[in-house]
């Protein structure tokens, strides 16, 4: 008899995300069953004690997630998580924390989409300002596009923040493949003179680019805003807008809002809980692999 | 409708063990509910929490496993969850703390079979030491072996109190009659491997505890058996699956056989996965400890790689 898919979901929280709980669910997984306040040191023990009771044949039926607030912890987590198993007593991981993975993938897929359809181009080459960029959506957002051959500048309050965050980024994330820069809050406005795309993805209700500023960009094509509460965090971009043209753009950008990106988010999160459970081979799922499968759905949407 | 089956997880640690998440799920429970960071003066409440909102006919579909990794401490766990129960709203409770119930019943099982087929003997008539002796799976494997009627002396490789006070506690307990003892330099084990008939090996993954050297000065030794599977075994000459095979450096005990990691390993996972089992089929509520483990162990069929 088949065994029941488990998913044994890892979280450095005090309590999983719920949001995460519900995807996996509806995913098909049977039972997810939480671990919660762990410490990183604890993964390889954890994932050791969930391979060892199923044979490799009902390890295709075992997964792990790995949630959590930090990018570079959770990154950590899922290559301990792999470096802990060996063939064939594997099992698929996938790290999302904070749904950061999933939702920068829907954002620059979204970005993508709206390049190619409305202005003929791609992400390759673009200015990418990440504004409010120093958080786990704009650090795994930045890694995606730069990864795709954008220039992405990380914009934070503070300069050496950011640049910390930026460099993280390029060695951690991306390998030292890509370089990501930094740039100053103070410094936006001349910044954006060359911006070619915005992704704002800073705290929920606060205005990162101003209705003066949008005017001010003279090559802006694409602006898209991860937050869902008013105020939006660029003006005229709201919740609902998936492509469409933003008031005020004196270069006929078009926004992309927090509900358009949600829908690809979870088409992303979906897909990828799904190929856990259907995968012949374990796989090691992060912001690469969301990427992929966000660009896939909104490819297979288009048709 | 049937309800569905529900095992309330409860453990004394901030997380449950993913091991017995699996076999809990694969055993046929539906709904599995973990409870972190129980104190014992919780169990009462939890149990009876659980026992009160599914009436006589629902209880029968609820069950309650003990998790942690202390052996008394989930026994006080145990009994507290039992006493708590009141007739008619009774479920079953299954303690393994650390899997080390399941694995001490599963390895002196396997060593009293060798016992029988390789020399014909009972564990009463052995005299029997424990390696690593003061662990959860060493004092549960040592009780047990007491309690069948064997000589049977846990060993502790860093402190004779500890070994003593553990032996002298379990006792008391138990009503095992165990001794305990220093097992630090090589010169103590050669001593007590001199005068074994068995040798759990309980000690810590990845630690030769009996080196060639050390073997080669048994000399009525029938049957070794070891729960380390990590390289380094325990025992040297032990292969993890080996079930009876020769044990090659005990050069001066003659017919002296091994059981490794993996073949203990594959006798647990079946026992842990009847057990589980058994919680679900059974009329009347079932409390589960290392002895009532034995006790299942002893009369079950056993195959090889059960989950393939």
């Amino acid at each position: 008899m088949e065994k029941p898919f488990i998913l044994h979901m890892l979280t450095t929280a005090k309590n999983l995300s719920p949001f995460d709980v519900n995807m996996a669910m509806d995913a098909g997984w049977v039972s997810a069953v939480p671990y919660i306040n762990v410490e990183p040191s604890e993964v390889q023990g954890l994932v050791q004690d969930a391979i060892f009771s199923r044979s490799a044949k009902n390890l295709k039926r075992t997964g792990i997630f790995i949630g959590g607030r930090d990018t570079k912890q959770a990154m950590d987590m899922l290559k301990t998580a792999k470096r802990s198993m060996f063939a064939p007593f594997e099992v698929s991981v996938f790290a999302d924390p904070s749904g950061a993975f999933t939702t920068a993938a829907g954002m620059v897929a979204a970005v993508e989409r709206e390049l190619r359809t409305k202005f003929n181009t791609t992400l390759e080459g673009k200015n990418i300002l990440a504004l409010g960029g120093t958080g786990p959506v704009g650090q795994a957002a930045a890694v995606i596009a730069a990864q795709a051959g954008a220039h992405v500048r990380i914009i934070g309050r503070q300069l050496e923040k950011a640049q910390q965050v930026a460099d993280m980024c390029s060695n951690e994330f991306g390998d030292g493949k890509i370089t990501i820069t930094a740039g100053a809050d103070a410094d936006k406005a001349e910044y954006i003179k060359t911006a070619d795309v915005v992704f704002a993805t800073g705290a929920a209700g606060i205005e990162l680019l101003s209705a003066a500023l949008v005017a001010s960009a003279p090559q802006l094509k694409v602006a898209a805003d991860v937050n869902a509460v008013p105020p939006s965090g660029i003006a005229g971009v709201d919740a609902f807008h998936n492509g469409t043209p933003i008031e005020g753009s004196n270069s006929g950008a078009v926004g992309i809002g927090a509900l358009a990106i949600g829908n690809v988010k979870y088409q992303a999160q979906n897909r990828l809980l799904k190929k856990m459970l259907i995968s012949e081979k374990p796989v090691y799922l992060h912001f690469e692999h969301a990427f992929e499968v966000a660009r896939d759905y909104i490819q297979s949407n288009a048709k | 409708m049937a309800k569905r089956s529900i095992l309330h997880m409860l453990d004394p640690m901030p997380n449950n063990s993913p091991f017995d998440i699996n076999m809990a799920l694969d055993a046929g429970f539906d709904v599995l509910m973990p409870y972190n960071n129980v104190k014992l003066d919780s169990v009462r409440g939890l149990t009876q929490d659980a026992i009160f909102s599914r009436g006589p006919a629902g209880v029968k579909r609820t069950g309650i496993f003990i998790g942690g990794r202390d052996l008394g401490l989930a026994m006080d766990m145990l009994n507290a969850s039992k006493q708590a129960m009141v007739p008619s709203f009774e479920v079953s409770v299954f303690a393994d703390p650390s899997g080390a119930f399941t694995t001490a019943a599963a390895l002196v099982t396997c060593v009293e079979k060798e016992l029988k087929d390789k020399h014909g003997k009972e564990l009463k008539d052995c005299n029997a030491i424990v390696f690593g002796g003061t662990g959860p799976v060493g004092i549960a494997t040592g009780v047990l072996a007491s309690l069948a009627g064997a000589e049977t002396t846990l060993t502790d490789h860093l402190s004779i109190d500890t070994a003593l006070d553990i032996s002298k506690e379990y006792n008391r307990r138990f009503g095992a009659t165990l001794k305990g003892t220093l097992a630090g330099s090589e010169a103590d084990k050669a001593r007590l491997v001199a005068n074994a008939d068995i040798i759990f090996c309980t000690a810590k993954a990845g630690i030769q505890v009996l080196s060639a050297d050390v073997l080669k000065e048994a000399m009525r030794l029938k049957v070794a058996g070891d729960i380390n599977a990590v390289a380094p075994p325990g025992i040297e000459g032990i292969k993890n699956d080996d079930f009876g095979a020769p044990l090659i450096h005990a050069i001066n005990a003659q017919g002296a056989v091994g059981i490794g990691a993996l073949a203990v390993g594959d006798i647990k996972y079946q026992l842990q996965h009847a057990l589980l089992q058994s919680m679900l089929e059974t009329d009347k509520p079932l409390y589960i400890d290392f002895r009532y483990a034995f006790d299942k162990a002893r009369e079950m069929e056993f195959v090889l790689h059960a989950d393939d």
